[in-house]
């Protein structure tokens, strides 16, 4: 970590611990984990603000993220265009809202954001397939699925629309004391 | 009731005298009541407090308002009357070393014991901060501010104090008691995290209590000249000692307990003994170093439960629980009555209004203040903040009991001059908070709608995204590289594992520690019982034939046989499920968490805290095998059961139609049989009601049933077997495909000949399969010995065990490279089965649900797939070992396949 003024200016530092929920090391360490992922595209020095976009193969390619169904989506959601590219800001802002640190609040307006797989704010039953898909492993039938979906959204389905608003999932969420 | 604790008050004085009155002659009987005395006493009064419990309970209306506590200090107060008027003097006072030495400990001991611990580490932060900062923060504010008050003149000249005589007495004061917030919340039912918040803090503030207490009262003894600056660090450094050294004790002797009983096999009568005894002499030498004796109990108790329940047998189990339970409640009763009882003694209280209602205010103000201030910093650090309702109870909630009154019971008359006035206050407190805030409390809680404990179970929901949000989650901890709460949780169980539980647990306890089995076992013992219940044979088929009886609706006793017979034996593995059956939409959803339940995968653990970017741990595809393989084992559990309960059927139906030869019996309810016609192709509906989703059809095949019945009644006591022969014939010929569409649900579309089943205890061995003949390393052949042994029950552990092996060999062999060769007839089968998948994945995958993997089978699957296994690891994860859709496909071998189950049925 000598080199670690280099990286970033002390202002850039602070505004990244302003806008996340991170500390300076986890900031750092954040980085270098970014910037692993593609030595030779990511500047060491990022005092000058290099527009610097890694493309979502190489997100997902992360260890850690390899298991997660859910990887693809995440990455599209917190990307700046929504292709699953990130820039080292959205890097940060993705692992920030998804800490432990973050409040309930925010996790579950992402997680909101995630559940609608096609963008049209409200999670509605393809959403839903795709969702428990993604979490059985495509191991159940269609009719299976269809059913859990219909029952989801009868069960969280306050205005009765046939989709889930923000408005329902939040309610939802509030109740659900597991919900990190 | 109250007679006869009256006599025994008034039996002393005539008891005393005729003893030395008459000494001539031999006595023919004599009159030995001082011998007996004291004993006696003790028994009458439980007595007497026990009976009193009964009266109370009789009017189911009086208990619900009233809290148990309140109407045993007013039972109290009415025998101390009668006490008092008979004997003109009180007797019978809460002695503080009776209190301390036998009536305090039963109640920690069982409050530490049966600690929800996940709950209580879950919120030791918040519970530590209220139970140590609050304490702190009310004993000082309680004390000045009283203090001030005597300065200002307020009250009366009588009261000598001094500042310390009143931080002493607001020590005592200030205390929450374990006891009244026990006997008050647990009749109000507020949700668990507040009740645990509450309690949790009563039960670890006995630490301040007794270092405040201790501080203060030497320091009123020395007077305040005499106390230098060393005596207030002193009394710092005791606080940490007395807090930790109390819980060092209770660890220590929770590691003794435990290893204790790992040793107790032979002699499993005295197992509950070791409880007790160990937990008191915790408690003992706590208390004899002047350590929290109640926090070394409770520490004890929340410690040592893990490994002991592991340890200790069913029975004991059961003896442990309920004595705890019975003498905590009655050390509970006791102790409310007594303080009932002592209040009568009106020489020693003096009365002063001003103190009286200053310290009422006081401890309620400071309460409040210190419950705002407190939540107000804790709720930054919370996930869960707690919200103003939930304040407002805590505030309200914080009884005094009695532990502050023989506390102050202990003060010294000659050192603190103003005992009296202590007294006659901390009494008014104490039945204050226990009579007027136990009574109010409960309307309180409805009316704010405080969340009540709900058991519910989660909704589909909430099942759906915590899951997904789990796996939303995951990992994300590990590259921020921030480790939470969970982490260390995490930390600890694997240490636990390793270590400790390997130290302290019997190698049978441990082995046995896998949920499957766990589920497993419950479930037979329920079995077996109601197999005794329902007179232990075999029900009739007319039974059997009406599976949705009106009696079942309020089933929350009912046997597992007859949920499932109900539930188209659809094979349940969540005992809650099972448990918490009422209306038809509960059902569903039941079905539907099950369907969730079953197929979720889990979340990916995280990695190691040693964790390399270039390098996957090893550890990742045994996870994943692992959990394919629970998921295989479910499956065949459930597929298990409702072999089983077929097995019921075909043995009475059986009997009434005695006929040599195979035959189909429907087992279609009404509704089942419309559903059918409606789909006369045999799809299933999605639509079905689930309960009415009956059993399946059964062909069974006499002469082997013959056989059986003889084999069931020799085998009553030792287990029941079922052993299932799947023909060829049937597997390729007549199976349906939908017939395995649910993975959960037999369908009732089922036709004739989807699974032959019959029960038949006569054993052919298995041949060797294919994976052993060609993986030698695999090879086990001794142990499919054990599948023939007729002491099942002793066995069932090796069984499944080797269940386990042989999928596991199964899979071994699947994963690995196709370099073994194996006659071209196995890939013809095996192509077909791997190019469809893709396409067919979901049409194909529910039906390995309800096909059993036979040993044979299984490795043929396991060889077929290994020919044509580029694609075997994904296929892996998609198709766990059971190539099912083969057995319509596959030609008869010429082998028979194996189910078999056992079932521990001893009670």
């Amino acid at each position: 970590m000598g080199n670690k003024q280099t990286i970033f200016t002390q202002e850039q530092l602070d505004a990244y611990q302003d806008c996340t929920f991170f500390t300076r090391k986890e900031i750092l360490r954040l980085f270098h984990r970014y910037r692993d992922l593609a030595p030779q595209l990511v500047p060491l020095d990022y005092t000058d603000k290099p527009a610097v976009t890694l493309p979502y193969e190489l997100i997902g390619s992360m260890p850690e993220l390899k298991d997660n169904p859910f990887r693809q989506r995440i990455a599209e959601v917190f990307s700046e265009h929504g292709d699953g590219n990130m820039t080292l800001d959205d890097f940060l802002d993705m692992f920030s809202v998804l800490s432990e640190m973050a409040p309930r609040d925010l996790k579950a307006y992402y997680a909101f954001k995630i559940y609608d797989f096609n963008n049209d704010d409200y999670i509605c039953k393809s959403d839903l397939e795709k969702t428990v898909n993604k979490l059985t492993r495509n191991e159940l039938t269609p009719e299976e699925i269809s059913l859990v979906c219909e029952k989801v959204i009868y069960e969280a389905d306050v205005d009765n629309d046939g989709k889930l608003s923000l408005a329902d999932f939040q309610h939802m969420i509030v109740r659900a004391p597991d919900f990190l | 009731a109250e007679r006869s604790g009256g006599s025994g008050g008034a039996m002393q004085p005539p008891a005393a005298s005729p003893g030395p009155a008459a000494p001539a002659g031999a006595e023919l009987l004599r009159w030995q009541w001082r011998e007996v005395q004291a004993p006696c006493l003790v028994a009458a009064w439980i007595l007497v407090a026990s009976l009193a419990k009964i009266v109370f309970h009789l009017s189911r209306k009086v208990t619900s308002v009233v809290p148990e506590s309140c109407l045993l200090i007013l039972l109290g107060l009415g025998l101390g009357g009668i006490v008092l008027a008979v004997a003109k003097k009180a007797e019978y006072q809460l002695e503080p070393n009776m209190f301390f030495l036998f009536l305090l400990p039963p109640i920690v001991l069982d409050s530490g014991y049966f600690m929800p611990s996940r709950l209580f580490f879950d919120n030791i932060g918040a519970i530590l901060t209220y139970a140590v900062v609050g304490t702190l923060w009310n004993s000082f504010a309680t004390g000045t501010a009283l203090w001030g008050l005597h300065r200002a003149g307020l009250m009366d000249p009588g009261v000598e104090a001094g500042l310390m005589d009143f931080l002493l007495f607001g020590s005592l004061i200030s205390a929450v008691d374990p006891v009244a917030v026990l006997a008050v919340f647990e009749e109000v039912h507020v949700n668990e995290t507040l009740f645990i918040i509450v309690f949790g803090e009563s039960l670890l503030n006995d630490a301040v209590t007794v270092v405040l207490y201790k501080v203060f009262n030497s320091f009123v003894e020395l007077g305040p000249a005499h106390i230098h600056a060393t005596d207030y660090v002193k009394g710092v450094a005791s606080f940490f000692l007395v807090s930790l050294g109390g819980t060092a004790v209770g660890l220590l002797f929770a590691f003794l307990l435990a290893l204790i009983t790992r040793f107790t096999k032979r002699v499993r009568i005295i197992e509950p003994l070791f409880v007790f005894l160990l937990a008191y002499v915790a408690y003992l030498a706590a208390e004899m170093v002047s350590l929290s004796a109640i926090l070394a109990v409770t520490f004890c108790g929340i410690c040592c439960k893990k490994y002991v329940e592991a340890n200790i047998s069913q029975k004991s189990r059961t003896t442990v629980k309920y004595t705890m339970k019975t003498l905590a409640s009655s050390s509970e009763t006791i102790i409310f009555m007594f303080l009932g009882i002592s209040a009568v003694d009106t020489s020693k209280w003096t009365w002063d209004t001003a103190l009286v209602l200053g310290t009422l205010f006081f401890i309620l103000l400071f309460r409040a203040v210190g419950v705002v201030l407190q939540t107000y910093v804790l709720n930054r650090f919370r996930l869960i903040p707690l919200d103003r309702i939930d304040q407002v109870v805590m505030s309200y909630g914080g009884l005094r009991g009695a532990v502050a009154f023989a506390l102050v019971i202990l003060l010294d008359r000659e050192k603190v001059k103003a005992k009296d006035y202590f007294v006659a206050t901390t009494i008014v407190v104490v039945f204050f908070t226990v009579i007027v805030q136990g009574l109010t409390i409960k309307p309180l809680v409805t009316w704010l709608k405080v969340k009540r404990s709900d058991h519910h179970k989660p909704t589909l929901n909430e099942e759906l995204h915590e899951h997904a949000f789990d796996h939303i989650l995951a990992a994300v901890e590990d590259i921020v590289g921030h480790h939470g709460y969970h982490y260390w949780r995490d930390k600890w169980e694997q240490f636990d594992k390793k270590y400790l539980s390997q130290l302290l647990m019997r190698k049978s306890a441990y082995r046995l520690r896998d949920e499957i089995w766990d589920v497993y076992y419950k479930l037979n013992i329920r079995d077996a019982i109601s197999f005794v219940d329902q007179g232990g044979h075999v029900h009739s088929a007319a039974k059997l034939a009406l599976p949705s009886m009106p009696s079942r609706t309020s089933m929350s006793e009912s046997s597992v046989t007859n949920l499932l017979r109900e539930s188209g034996s659809g094979a349940c593995l969540d005992l809650q499920v099972i448990d918490t059956v009422r209306s038809r939409r509960d059902k569903e959803d039941a079905a539907m968490h099950h369907v969730l339940r079953g197929s979720l995968y889990k979340p990916r653990r995280r990695y190691k805290a040693s964790y390399s970017r270039h390098f996957i741990s090893p550890d990742k595809q045994e996870r994943q095998d692992k959990e394919i393989f629970r998921q295989n084992m479910k499956r065949r559990l459930e597929t298990f059961k409702s072999t089983k309960h077929n097995v019921c059927s075909s043995k009475s139906k059986a009997r009434l139609k005695e006929k040599g030869r195979k035959k189909a019996i429907p087992l279609l309810s009404q509704k089942n049989i419309s559903l059918t016609k409606e789909t006369p192709n045999g799809k299933t509906h999605r639509n079905v009601p689930w309960q009415d989703a009956a059993p399946v059809l059964v062909m069974v095949s006499s002469e082997e049933e013959e056989s059986d019945s003889s084999e069931t009644e020799k085998e009553d006591d030792e287990g029941i077997v079922f052993v299932a022969r799947a023909t060829d014939e049937v597997l390729q010929g007549k199976t349906t495909p939908e017939l395995c569409k649910l993975p959960l649900t037999v369908p009732p579309s089922a036709s004739p000949g989807s699974l032959d089943v019959c029960p038949s205890p006569c054993i052919i061995p298995p041949s060797p399969t294919l994976a052993e003949k060609e993986l030698p390393w695999k090879g086990d052949q001794a142990d499919l010995a054990v599948y023939v042994s007729s002491e099942t029950t002793k066995i069932v552990p090796v069984d499944m065990q080797k269940a386990w092996n042989q999928s596991i060999s199964s899979l071994e062999s699947i994963a690995s490279p196709p370099g073994i060769e194996s006659g071209p007839q196995h890939r013809r089968f095996a192509c077909p089965v791997l190019e469809e998948q893709p396409q067919s994945a979901c049409q194909a995958m529910p039906e390995q649900s309800s096909c059993f993997q036979f040993p044979s089978h299984i490795s043929k699957s396991g060889r077929s797939q290994s020919d044509s296994s580029p694609e075997g690891p994904e296929q892996q994860e998609l198709q766990p070992l059971m190539a099912t859709e083969e057995q319509g496909r596959v030609p008869p071998s010429g082998e028979p396949r194996w189910l078999m189950f056992n079932r521990a049925s001893h009670l």
